[in-house]
């Protein structure tokens, strides 16, 4: 058991606002008109714009993978390029890839779906399918980068990101491995997009360019955020925050989860990753400054993260250490108006 | 000394199969070497093969809003708590950690690429509603009524034993009381097209670690494993199946479908899983291979267990039970692992059927012809899967 508190030693992140090594303007967002599809009108979107992988990354061949591949590359060769992060002086067996998602590769899955439609099911493409698979961002990583500790995807309804933070520094404190890469993200497909049009959950500020609002529902987003965490930090690493204690749950009582989790030491900082912002009209039983006490500073759920619903706590915790807060205890708070919620205790650096 | 705080136990089992619905119906049909494997044509136009599917699913409410994997994962979770009380805070306070690959591509037809919303506003809706593979974990905490940590696992065909490793890593943490752990999923044309596609599937019945062999047969099915803390099982005087020992993941990183040959990735994840259970390769008494029927895997692995078991005694035992019901993706993992326990506990080795020309090994005991009995005192599960990922899990016998 290593007693050593995980560290978040670097971050990379292929979202809206571009593909980044570190911290992030974090300046507000207007969503994006869609044209990658044909609509009957208006349809906006937080979008990430087309880029050339190997532009970012050199060496890259992203021609055949889904976009959601392609991103976790690139988020993952960034964020350990801002870790200063030599792998050759490390044991690539013990360096583990947590992967979350909502969706996975739908966008792939979609283009099976179109062979198969065109072709029959006994037509379909071989080269397509293994690229479908949920854990092909992760397992691309991996190969990129001759990762081959423990490669994990999973996905939790609301809170797959957070999921994904708290089972990798599981991980490192277990000392099933030295670091790990944690991934979040999720892609935007016309699929994806009407599914939440028919089921009514997208806001008025979706089909008009009026402000961004989060009455009525929310505003998709796509994007993919990674996070170097270390177990033993190497003495010359950056520290952008120190992970303690998390609890999750799919329902149950939050006030009661985030107290006895924070116990008597409230934070200074919570950060609000307000996941389930597809059902975000339904009343939530309690507002994150009930939970914290009055003194805390409150950095509220942002739209561009919210969006991306399962997978967006990473952004929203990205988006928070961005905003340049001070040094000090910080909470990281998910909440789901299906019910449930995602509690992470943080020091940040 | 025991740490009871860090020793996990299993302490219920409940499986759906094609034997049929609770682990004494896939005991009792391995135990008489009975195959599930079956000759279809109608999965889809063109398709003939052979798969083993599960009959009659049990009903439940409200099944629309169902995928055909989050049912089987709900009918193998209820018979894994069979024994518990409804009420009990315990079970209320549980994670659940559930594998799966299919998840809700069985809901989906091919129509939605011409047109999503209007394949939604004409009954799709809901049924795409189930797509996430989140929804099976989710949709057992609901029918179970089940509010800890809830997540799905997706990492292709080593899912369902990662589960239960993510799950045994939850429980050292404190995350829950208990954990229900396993996988599910179902047949679906999306993953017979996908592997046909890939001309992975034998069309008669699959013939793991056979030198003839010439791939695999999809099954569907789902396990899950009730896991908690020894002290936890103790306090609670919960009978207690098995003790997880050990477990480890790694990764090949050699190709996005293909095992790395010499099998130095699973081999290092073997070796992992016996060092965490300090277990040595002595002790093992057998090995519930991964075994799928493939070319690449079963030498891949072969070279896996030369390796990891080198130095052994006498050769280590290993079967392929995928030739009694194929091959269950998401679920595989943690059906094996089931059976590795009822193993365990019958103090049986279940040979691999239709095993005649083996591959050649001088340090691995292929189990074929009659099933042989002997007393267990610790087995192995070892999955893998596309993209390189491996896992294995290490279990014990209680203590009397």
């Amino acid at each position: 058991m290593n007693t050593t508190l995980p560290v978040l030693t670097g971050i990379g992140s292929v979202t809206p606002y571009g593909p980044l090594a570190g911290l992030i303007s974090a300046a507000p967002l207007e969503p994006g008109a869609i044209t990658a599809w044909t609509s009957p009108g208006l349809r906006r979107a937080f979008l990430v714009e087309p880029f050339r992988p190997a532009s970012i990354v050199p060496g890259l061949k992203t021609r055949r993978l889904d976009r959601l591949s392609a991103w976790a590359l690139v988020a993952a060769s960034l964020a350990l390029q801002d870790a200063g992060v030599d792998l050759n002086l490390m044991d690539r067996s013990r360096i583990a890839v947590f992967f979350a998602s909502g969706f996975g590769c739908v966008e792939l899955t979609e283009a099976f779906y179109q062979s198969a439609a065109t072709n029959g099911w006994a037509g379909t493409d071989p080269i397509t399918f293994p690229e479908t698979l949920g854990n092909s961002p992760a397992s691309h990583v991996a190969l990129f980068h001759d990762l081959r500790g423990p490669n994990v995807t999973v996905s939790s309804k609301s809170f797959a990101a957070e999921s994904a933070l708290l089972q990798a520094a599981s991980l490192l404190r277990h000392e099933q491995a030295d670091l790990a890469i944690v991934l979040a993200g999720d892609t935007l497909t016309q699929a994806v997009y009407e599914w939440y049009e028919v089921a009514q959950l997208l806001a008025p500020a979706c089909f008009s360019n009026e402000p961004i609002s989060s009455a009525g529902g929310f505003i998709p987003s796509e994007g993919m955020v990674a996070m170097v965490l270390e177990g033993a930090v190497r003495p010359a690493a950056r520290r952008y925050a120190t992970l303690g204690a998390g609890r999750w749950a799919a329902g149950g009582d939050v006030q009661a989860g985030v107290r006895q989790l924070l116990g008597d030491e409230l934070p200074e900082l919570t950060i609000c990753a307000g996941n389930g912002a597809p059902c975000a009209s339904t009343p939530l039983t309690c507002s994150a400054r009930d939970l914290v006490g009055e003194d805390a500073v409150i950095y509220p759920a942002q739209a561009v993260a919210a969006g991306m619903g399962e997978a967006g706590g990473l952004l929203h915790l990205l988006l928070a250490l961005s905003s340049r807060p001070g040094p000090g205890k910080a909470l990281m708070l998910g909440r789901s108006a299906h019910g449930g919620y995602a509690a992470l205790r943080l020091e940040l650096s | 000394m025991i740490d009871a705080q860090k020793t996990i136990v299993v302490t219920g089992i409940g499986v759906i199969s094609p034997y049929g619905t609770g682990l004494p119906r896939l005991q009792a049909g391995m135990l008489a070497g009975q195959c599930c494997l079956k000759p279809v044509t109608e999965l889809y136009p063109g398709f003939r093969g052979t798969v083993a599917s599960v009959g009659d699913l049990p009903s439940v409410a409200g099944s629309h809003r169902y995928s055909r994997s989050d049912r089987l994962a709900m009918a193998a979770a209820q018979d894994a708590i069979a024994e518990f009380s409804r009420s009990g805070s315990v079970l209320r306070e549980s994670g659940i950690v559930m594998a799966s690959t299919v998840a809700g591509l069985t809901e989906i037809d091919p129509e939605i690429s011409r047109g999503p919303a209007a394949w939604y506003r004409h009954g799709g809706l809901s049924r795409a509603a189930s797509y996430p593979v989140s929804r099976v974990a989710a949709s057992v905490g609901e029918h179970l009524g089940i509010e800890g940590p809830n997540c799905a696992v997706s990492v292709a065909c080593a899912s369902g034993a990662m589960a239960i490793a993510l799950a045994a890593n939850m429980l050292l943490d404190e995350a829950a009381p208990m954990i229900l752990a396993g996988g599910s999923d179902a047949l679906s044309p999306f993953t017979l097209s996908g592997f046909n596609s890939l001309q992975a599937l034998d069309p008669e019945p699959c013939r793991p670690f056979d030198q003839n062999r010439n791939g695999l047969n999809l099954g569907e099915g789902a396990a899950v494993l009730v896991l908690e803390t020894l002290a936890h099982a103790t306090k609670r005087d919960a009978k207690i199946l098995a003790v997880l020992r050990g477990w480890a993941m790694t990764n090949d990183a050699t190709h996005p479908t293909a095992p790395q040959k010499d099998g130095i990735g699973l081999a290092c994840c073997i070796e992992r899983a016996l060092e965490m259970a300090a277990c040595g390769i002595e002790e093992v008494g057998y090995v519930n291979a991964h075994g799928t029927g493939t070319p690449l895997n079963d030498i891949a692995e072969t070279h896996a267990y030369e390796n990891a078991f080198h130095g052994r005694s006498r050769p280590i035992p290993v079967s392929s039970t995928k030739s009694y019901f194929g091959h269950c993706l998401g679920a595989a993992g943690a059906l094996e692992a089931a059976i590795t326990i009822t193993a365990m506990q019958a103090s049986a080795l279940f040979p691999t059927l239709r095993l005649t020309d083996p591959i050649e090994s001088d340090q691995v005991d292929w189990l074929r012809g009659e099933l042989r009995r002997q007393p267990l005192p610790a087995a192995m599960s070892v999955s893998a899967g596309f993209g390189g990922s491996n896992a294995a899990l290490v279990f014990g016998r209680p203590r009397a």
